[in-house]
């Protein structure tokens, strides 16, 4: 009983993936800070990107199939063709080099819970771990 | 209808002249004198003429690998910026204004814009062709131009008072203003606003209503 309480404990808290929890509005919070200093330029306030130049970051199939190498495009940027909801997207991304780990991870939990993304909190080692496997750009 | 006097008559009589009257009064404030666009730049008097700053001469090609000169705005308005494609500080907040610019102009044939890149190197004609239309418009209402360098430079300093140049230390490695020039079809400049405010758009667009409106301007 002692084991089940203490696995219980241990285990990833749904508390803490919830858009309740302290953890998750101190990340949501500084995401919007450094959302607003690095993305929403090209990317828009509404998430929406620009035309056929600057891709969505709203109800975007690339997205939400593709969370590792979001998180990698965030840190060091993309070029060449990119496919979003069937649309092509061709504008170089340029890196953000001087983003430490936490704050990417700031910045996913940003975006993917809002507008109408609902993932839920992103956790330091999630980014650590796509980081570490990052395909050349 | 009856038109003998009585008080349904009578009542109708008087709405009739009150909406005349009301008509007539708006339609006299529609007339009256509206304040005119200023004009900028350095003037000088001749006589009982007065010359105004107008754009230099200039040519370059847009996206279509036409010419675009002075001609090309011959009895037009436009408005003139100036961006680069890789910028990712101020202009594709510009871009998002001017895309509002052109969409509030659809039903005016006179009214045109004139985007000019300062980074020539890389936004070639090919390259503002496919920005051009990623953006989904067309290249006789919206000029993207690109030419030689020194030529931009100069006319967005000397003839559009807007800063453009090239500075290794900026974070895109230009410095440029995000200023959009309303030009008159005199080739005289009527306003300028900043081009990442809505508010400033917002008067912008009212103020080309207006241009359109001085009719022998």
């Amino acid at each position: 009983m002692i084991l089940c309480w203490g696995l219980m404990a241990c285990a990833p808290g749904n508390s803490n993936k919830s858009a309740n929890s302290v953890k998750f509005q101190q990340y949501y919070v500084e995401g919007e800070v450094l959302f607003k200093k690095y993305c929403i330029n090209c990317h828009q306030s509404d998430g929406l990107g620009l035309g056929r130049v600057y891709p969505p970051l709203d109800k975007s199939d690339f997205m939400e199939k593709n969370f590792e190498e979001v998180i990698c495009i965030i840190k060091n940027g993309r070029e060449g063709e990119l496919w979003v909801n069937g649309v092509m997207y061709n504008q170089p991304m340029k890196s953000n080099p001087t983003l430490t780990e936490l704050e990417v991870t700031e910045l996913a939990t940003y975006i993917y819970n809002t507008w109408n993304n609902q993932r839920g909190l992103v956790e330091v080692r999630e980014v650590t771990s796509a980081l570490s496997a990052c395909p050349d750009r | 209808m009856d038109w003998r006097l009585n008080a349904g008559n009578l009542m109708l009589a008087s709405r009739l002249i009150f909406g005349v009257g009301v008509f007539g009064f708006l339609f006299m404030s529609c007339g009256g004198k509206e304040e005119k666009l200023p004009i900028f730049g350095q003037r000088e008097v001749a006589g009982t003429d007065t010359v105004y700053h107008t754009i230099a001469p200039f040519a370059f090609v847009d996206q279509d690998s036409l010419w675009v000169t002075n001609n090309t705005f011959k009895d037009n308005i436009y408005v003139a910026d100036f961006f680069f494609t890789t910028c990712r500080t101020i202009c594709p907040i510009m871009k998002r204004q001017m895309l509002r610019v052109y969409e509030a102009t659809a039903e005016m044939p006179d009214v045109k814009i004139l985007s000019h890149t300062i980074d020539p190197e890389y936004d070639t004609v090919a390259l503002l062709h496919d920005f051009a239309e990623r953006l989904g418009v067309e290249s006789k209402r919206w000029h993207f131009v690109t030419g030689v360098k020194d030529s931009i430079y100069k006319i967005a300093q000397t003839s559009y008072f807007a800063t453009a140049m090239e500075d290794k230390t900026e974070p895109d490695g230009f410095i440029h203003s995000g200023a959009f020039l309303l030009i008159d079809k005199k080739q005289r400049i009527r306003g300028k606003y900043d081009g990442t405010k809505e508010e400033d758009v917002n008067r912008l667009i009212i103020d080309i209503k207006k241009l359109r409106r001085e009719g022998e301007n």
